[in-house]
């Protein structure tokens, strides 16, 4: 067994500017504050221990509370379920329904009787509890990883709740906005496209969660994660007793081939009759790993165009415009393809508009420089809210645990902030360019048809018409 | 000697299992400014992080008839600027400094703050004491923000499924207290108000007097209290603010009520109850009951209706937190095409075996570990803790440390005291029955 304890390490964030602290002195209110020096940003790494079944154990002490929190993640990275969608988290429900050794009650009996909290799910589980209990927690945990009792009446339960879920969301405006954005973008055979029905889930049988759970609910390429009121030794322990000997196959990444972007910006339309406001997502699809160098300067343009209330979208569509109660957007890192994302909730009179303006912000962060005030706003903001993450003890076993996954150099969240701050308004420029479309984009709209479609063929955009599971339909007749 | 240590010892050993939670303590100091503003510090500095809070006493439940929604509303319009601080600049100021901000009404205080690095916690003085001595309050922030929060509206009410349920059930429980209204309240209302209409609820309610201002993190004591001198002394005290509580005469027959939600397709079935408000001890009793009854696997209605019966997808009971009154709500949604009497006859049924039976000694130690492991949990972030605190001392008679103290009285109450809360106030003469069901809404 490997111990690996990385070095303490102390950062200093750039730009201190030292102040004196006034003794109830007159100040002068018309001017923002100087700020005070800049706080010295400690970061304890984690202890790491590699379990020779595969587990990477990462171990945060905190004595502040007397609890102790485990989270256990599998990186199965995304899995195709093909005609099985929808297995995949009923697998990980079936993991909630007790043991070969103690039938579900029991097992609910155990971890509510220490006031505890246990779940599970297909990526892995969770155990949460008062310090003198968690070795009582994890074990239950433990347990329902390594021996689910998988009998057929949960599973019939489960399957007729999810099929009630299901109906539950089906008028759903957000909920079929997501679906469908989803399925459009990646393709339904993609892992991030596929969706379940209510048709795949009564397919699936007991065996299909049996055979999921053999080939993912494994060691391998799991990362558990123990913060709180333990000694790192004493976690080891604890997990060398209760997972120590578990063994399962090996797993390893999916290779999944990207989708292209549509040749020509279109509107996607769903009718959902009894919507009050239509769900907009302008959407398109990006390769962006967080081992790229365009990382940071990815991180500065998605959060000058939408990454909070004082971003452009925000402050256009709902400072300036009122056309909503929030827009934002996001341009997220992974290891396959993802999606560039800006949506929002707007009333249906304004939808048309606000598709409008969504496109104006995107051409207008690709194609004007952003501001030397708004590239040192948004560099500002990463610094602070680097410094408030550390406010949660897990946080640098995040950091931890990133690394590992993404490949990414030790010193990454050692220099984070130095390759914020290196970021030039160029950089801006060129990575909105490369990453958000204007030409190649999808803009999904689900919402009120009859109300909103007049207005939207106004913009000169090319609309295709879906259903409520992104399958074409044809246009509607040509009405008033 | 040695016989000696060993009892110190033993003794103080059990002194830490039973009182563990004291090691947690939330230290503080409190005082006044002359103007009447109510400050709390708590100092921590695990991490360089500082939360800027106000609470000010004001809610939806202070609100004049016909003007339904003015609190919630008022909240948006103080981030439109103030003397210094342009319009939009606000959350500008916010996040080019590193913070983090936001806000919050409900029907009963109204609560603004910022987190921040803590090098920043002067900023964050500058923006609260802007925001309450000199806002800017115009015509151009109410207009927008009457269209903002019309999207709130929509947004989280009228398009999201279930998003009118505790709103129905405020209208029934309360016929002439104002806890009838929703906090969202009525676009119109809004509509119809004048600007000046909009200064005096300012004048009347956003009052130093009205106000607790905590800051919790990494701070040191005596610069802060000297920089709060500085920001927030200049501001001039108000009126003192009366509010007469509207007595709700008791309900004296069973209530039954429908609502359609075109966003749905699965019922919800409940029944609800008028209890106490937040400060009473009954309210916590009535906490542990819906402890007992849907948190966790074991608890009495999940595991009979979810998991043996199967007959319901999900069930609900909880108790929000009010200042006047409190509600009691306990519901289901249906699986397997179960009635939804059905579901109710299996609601009232635990209800009754809680007014009848004393729960056992197990149960009773599994709810004082729950309720041990929330209270740990609860005040983990700075700004939970500022915001309990604040809590504390505006709905608990001026108790301040009452988080310090909640643990002790959950475990002081009995299993009796469980057992007759159940029979005072989940009383079968006394409930709404609300079918919330799909369905196109009837017009209003």
């Amino acid at each position: 067994m490997m111990k690996n304890t990385m070095k303490k390490l102390i950062m200093i964030a750039a730009g201190a500017v030292l102040m004196q602290y006034a003794q109830a002195q007159t100040i002068d209110r018309s001017k923002e504050p100087a700020p005070g020096p800049a706080p010295v940003l400690s970061i304890k790494d984690p202890v790491i221990y590699k379990l020779p079944n595969g587990i990477t154990l990462l171990v945060v002490e905190d004595h502040r509370l007397p609890k102790v929190t485990a989270t256990y993640n599998i990186d199965a990275g995304p899995v195709t379920e093909g005609e099985k969608a929808g297995v995949l988290s009923l697998m990980g429900d079936m993991l909630n329904e007790g043991t070969k050794t103690m039938p579900k009650a029991d097992f609910d009996e155990a971890v509510d009787k220490i006031g505890a909290n246990v779940s599970l799910s297909w990526s892995g589980g969770y155990a949460s509890a008062l310090t003198r209990y968690f070795g009582n927690a994890f074990k239950l945990m433990g347990q329902a990883l390594k021996e689910p009792a998988f009998t057929q009446e949960s599973f019939d339960k489960l399957k007729s709740q999810d099929i009630t879920g299901l109906k539950s969301q089906a008028k759903n405006a957000k909920a079929i906005s997501a679906r469908v954005t989803n399925a459009l973008s990646f393709g339904r055979n993609h892992p991030d496209g596929e969706f379940e029905t209510e048709e795949s889930i009564q397919k699936l049988t007991l065996q299909d969660v049996k055979d999921f759970y053999a080939k993912y609910i494994t060691p391998s390429r799991g990362y558990l994660t123990i913060t709180g009121d333990i000694k790192a030794t004493d976690a080891k322990a604890l997990v060398t007793e209760v997972l120590g000997s578990w063994t399962g196959p090996k797993l390893s990444l999916e290779n999944i081939p990207d989708t292209p972007n549509p040749g020509k910006t279109e509107i996607d339309l769903v009718d959902v009759p009894n919507a009050v406001q239509s769900e907009i997502h302008v959407v398109n699809l990006i390769n962006l790993r967080m081992s790229d160098p365009d990382y940071f300067p990815a991180l500065i343009a998605n959060y000058i165009l939408g990454g909070g209330a004082q971003a452009r979208l925000f402050m256009n569509l709902r400072e300036k415009h009122g056309f909503t109660y929030g827009a934002y957007s996001s341009l997220p890192a992974a290891r396959i393809q993802s999606l560039f994302d800006a949506s929002a909730s707007v009333r249906n009179a304004k939808t048309d508009s606000a598709v409008t303006q969504f496109l104006a912000e995107v051409n207008r962060i690709r194609t004007e420089k952003v501001t030397d005030e708004e590239l040192a706003n948004a560099k500002a903001l990463y610094a602070g809210s680097f410094a408030r993450g550390l406010e949660d003890p897990a946080r640098t076993a995040t950091f931890a645990s990133n690394i590992l996954i993404n490949k990414l150099p030790a010193d990454f969240y050692r220099t984070y902030l130095q390759k914020i701050n290196a970021v030039t308004v160029d950089d801006v420029r060129r990575v909105a360019q490369k990453y958000i479309n204007y030409d190649h984009m999808r803009v999904i709209i689900v919402g009120s048809q009859a109300q909103i479609l007049p207005g939207l063929q106004t913009t000169g955009l090319p609309i295709n018409f879906f259903d409520k599971y992104a399958s074409p339909v044809t246009a509607p007749a040509a009405g008033k | 000697m040695q016989t000696v240590k060993k009892v110190l010892f033993a003794l103080t050993a059990t002194a830490f299992i039973s009182f563990g939670a004291r090691a947690q303590k939330v230290d503080f100091t409190e005082y006044d400014l002359p103007n009447g503003l109510h400050v709390i510090l708590h100092t921590d500095h695990h991490a360089p992080v500082v939360a800027v809070s106000v609470m000010y006493h004001v809610g939806s439940k202070n609100e004049e008839p016909g003007r339904t929604g003015f609190a919630h509303f008022f909240e948006h319009l103080l981030f439109e600027g103030s003397e210094n601080i342009k319009r939009g600049d606000f959350m500008k100021i916010v996040s080019a400094n590193g913070g983090s901000n936001n806000a919050n009404t409900t029907q009963d205080r109204t609560f603004y703050y910022e987190v921040f690095p803590s090098n920043y916690l002067e900023t964050g003085l500058w923006l609260e004491s802007e925001r309450m001595m000199h806002p800017v309050i115009n015509e151009i922030g109410v207009k927008r923000q009457d269209e903002v929060v019309k999207e709130e509206k929509r947004q989280s009410f009228d398009n999201r499924p279930y998003g009118n349920f505790v709103n129905t059930v405020e209208k029934d429980l309360f016929t002439v207290h104002p806890y009838h209204n929703s906090v969202i309240g009525e676009m119109k209302d809004i509509d119809a108000a004048k600007l000046e209409e909009f200064k005096a609820f300012f004048k009347q309610y956003y009052v130093p007097n009205n106000a607790v201002l905590t800051i919790a993190g990494d701070i040191d004591v005596a610069k802060t209290k000297a920089l709060i001198a500085s920001y927030f002394g200049p501001i001039p005290g108000g009126a003192p603010v009366v509010y007469h509580k509207v007595e709700e005469p008791p309900m004296t027959k069973p209530i039954i009520d429908t609502f359609y939600d075109a966003n749905t397709q699965i019922p919800l079935v409940s029944v609800a109850y008028r209890i106490p408000g937040r400060d009473s001890r009954d309210a916590r009793v009535l906490q542990m009951i819906s402890n007992l009854l849907s948190t966790g696997g074991s608890s009495r209605l999940y595991k009979k209706m979810v998991d043996d019966k199967k007959e319901a997808l999900q069930v609900l009971a909880f108790n929000p937190t009010l200042e006047d009154y409190g509600m009691y709500i306990i519901g289901a949604l249906p699986n397997n095409g179960t009635s939804n009497e059905v579901l109710l006859k299996d609601i009232n049924d635990e209800v009754v075996k809680l007014q009848t039976d004393l729960i056992s000694p197990e149960d009773y130690e599994k709810l004082e570990n729950e309720m041990e492991n929330n209270f740990v949990n609860a005040n983990s972030r700075e700004l939970g803790i500022a915001e309990s605190l604040a809590n504390g001392y505006t709905f608990l008679h001026k108790d301040t440390n009452d988080l310090n103290e909640e643990l002790a009285v959950f475990k002081s109450i009995t299993r009796e005291e469980i057992r007759d809360a159940a029979r005072k106030y989940l009383d079968a003469n006394k409930r709404l029955t609300l079918y919330y069901l799909p369905g196109k809404a009837k017009a209003k």
